[in-house]
C-alpha cells in the first residue's frame, strides 16, 4: 500500500515570498535534490494546510502549480505523487534561463575578488551536493 | 453575476456620526465562498459596516445586504444562517455555559452538537460555568463553537483572536480553518493581524475612512508594492513628484521609496532624479498593508 512521504517544510509569515511560493519553492527543490523521489505520494492538501496552520486552499494552489509545471502527477482519486522527470522546459528556454542565472551569478561574484579557479571549484562542490542522488 | 451570489453587497453605504463619516458611499461586494479578510486602520469603519449588516444599526443612506437581504429587515430565519461573532465575545455573562448552549440548540434548526462538541473541546469550558467567569479566550473559542454549530452559511468575526494566548489562539483557527461545519462557510473576518491573514485568507479587502481601497488575493495586493533604495544626491526628489508614492525614508545618506503599481519605469525616474544606482525588492504583506495604510493615515499636522 503506498504511504504518503513526510514532507518535512517549513513556511515563514511576514517573508516577501507568499506561503504558496514557499511550498512550491520548497516542493520543487526536494525533487531536484531527490528527498522526494519519483513516485512518492505528498500530504493531502488538508493534510498539509494542518500541519503548518495555513488555508487549505493555498495548499490547493501550490499543487495545482507543482502539477502544471510537471513536478507532481495525480493518480485518479489517490493524490498526488511525484512524477518521473522529464524535460519541462524547451530548450531555449533552458539556455536562456541559464544564461540569466550564470549572468546574475557572475555579478554578484566578480565583486568578491576571488581567483576564478576557486569560484569554479566551489561551484562544482555544490551542484555535486545537489545533483539527484538517484543515480547511486 | 446575479446578486445572490455575493454574501454582502453594499451601494453608497454611508454613516454618520456628527461631523464623522464612518462609512463614505461605500460599494463593496464580497462573493460567496473562501475567507474573505477585512483589514483597515483603526476608525476605518469595519465595525460600524459589520454592526450595519447585522442589523444592529441603520445606515444613514444608502443599501446593505447580507445574503441578498437587506440587513435592516433580518427575520429570525435569515439570521439563523449568519454566524456572527465579535472581539468582545458578548454573551449574556449571567448564564450559564450550559443555558446559553440551549437556548441556542433551541433556536437554531440546523444546529449540529458535533460541530460544537469539537470546537469546545479545544477550551476548558465546563457547562455549569457562568459566561462572566470565562477568560478572554474561552469566551472566544464559546462564541465560535455556537456560531459553528448553528451551521451557518455565513460567519462573520469582528477581530476573533485579538487578546488569546498562542494555544488558543491557534485551537481558534484551526476550528475555522479545518471543522467541517466551515467547510460551506464563506467567512468574513477582520483582523489587524498579518500573520494571520497571510495564513488564513484567500482575499484581501482594504478599508480606508469609510471607503473601499483594495480588494484581491493577497499576494497580488503584496505584488503591487515594492521596495527600491536609490542612492540620490543632496535632498532627491520632491516627495509630490514620485509615482506612486507610499512612504519614504532617508537612511545613511540612501533614499527608501515604497511605491505603489510601478515597474521598471520607476527606476527610470530615480535616475532622471540623478541616482546613481537604483534597486528594487519585493515586500512581505504585512509591509505592503502597513504602507498602503500609512499613506492615509492620521498623524499630527507637521509641526
Amino acid at each position: 500500500m503506498a504511504r504518503t512521504s513526510p514532507l518535512m517544510i517549513q513556511v515563514a509569515t511576514g517573508d516577501p515570498r507568499p506561503i504558496g511560493r514557499q511550498i512550491v519553492d520548497a516542493v520543487r527543490m526536494k525533487i531536484a535534490t531527490g528527498e522526494l523521489a519519483p513516485g512518492d505520494q505528498l500530504p493531502s492538501v488538508r493534510g498539509l494546510a494542518q500541519q503548518l496552520t495555513i488555508n487549505p486552499n493555498t495548499v490547493a494552489k501550490a499543487y495545482a502549480e507543482l502539477a502544471t509545471e510537471g513536478w507532481l502527477e495525480a493518480r485518479q482519486g489517490m493524490g498526488l505523487y511525484v512524477a518521473a522527470p522529464r524535460q519541462r522546459l524547451s530548450d531555449d528556454e533552458r539556455d536562456r534561463r541559464l544564461d540569466d542565472a550564470i549572468g546574475r551569478f557572475v555579478n554578484d561574484v566578480i565583486p568578491l575578488g576571488f581567483p576564478p579557479g576557486e569560484v569554479e571549484a566551489r561551484v562544482a562542490h555544490e551542484l555535486h551536493q545537489l545533483a539527484p542522488r538517484k543515480r547511486a | 453575476m446575479h446578486s445572490h451570489d455575493f454574501v454582502i453587497q453594499t451601494r453608497a453605504l454611508s454613516k454618520r456620526y456628527g461631523r464623522k463619516l464612518a462609512l463614505d458611499h461605500l460599494d463593496l461586494a464580497i462573493p460567496r465562498g473562501r475567507i474573505h479578510a477585512i483589514v483597515g486602520a483603526n476608525g476605518a469603519g469595519k465595525s460600524t459596516l459589520f454592526r450595519i449588516l447585522m442589523g444592529f444599526m441603520p445606515p444613514t443612506s444608502g443599501e446593505a445586504r447580507i445574503l441578498g437581504r437587506d440587513s435592516q429587515s433580518l427575520t429570525p430565519a435569515d439570521r439563523a444562517r449568519i454566524g456572527f461573532v465579535n472581539e468582545e465575545h458578548t454573551l449574556a455573562s449571567w448564564m450559564r455555559v450550559s443555558q446559553v448552549t440551549a437556548m441556542q440548540r433551541h433556536q437554531y434548526p440546523r444546529w449540529n452538537q458535533q460541530a460544537f462538541d469539537n470546537v469546545i473541546g479545544h477550551y476548558h469550558v465546563l457547562p455549569e460555568q457562568k459566561v462572566g467567569q470565562l477568560s478572554r479566550g474561552e469566551r472566544a473559542g464559546f462564541n465560535l463553537a455556537l456560531a459553528l454549530a448553528q451551521g451557518p452559511e455565513l460567519l462573520v468575526l469582528d477581530e476573533p483572536t485579538l487578546g488569546l494566548d498562542v494555544v488558543a489562539k491557534r485551537a481558534f483557527l484551526e476550528s475555522l480553518l479545518y471543522s467541517n461545519a466551515a467547510d460551506d462557510c464563506t467567512v468574513v473576518y477582520c483582523s489587524h493581524q498579518m500573520e494571520e491573514i497571510e495564513r488564513v485568507a484567500d482575499n484581501l479587502i482594504i478599508l480606508e475612512r469609510g471607503q473601499l481601497t483594495h480588494m484581491s488575493a493577497p499576494e497580488d495586493f503584496t505584488a503591487r508594492v515594492s521596495h527600491w533604495v536609490a542612492d540620490v544626491p543632496f535632498k532627491g526628489p520632491d516627495p509630490r513628484t514620485v509615482p506612486g508614492l507610499l512612504e519614504m525614508q532617508r537612511l545613511d545618506g540612501l533614499h527608501h521609496y515604497l511605491v505603489l503599481d510601478q515597474d521598471d519605469g520607476f527606476e527610470h525616474f530615480l535616475r532622471a532624479c540623478g541616482a546613481r544606482n537604483a534597486q528594487s525588492m519585493p515586500v512581505s504583506l504585512d509591509r505592503a498593508v502597513n504602507a498602503f495604510l500609512a499613506k492615509h493615515h492620521a498623524a499630527p499636522a507637521a509641526a
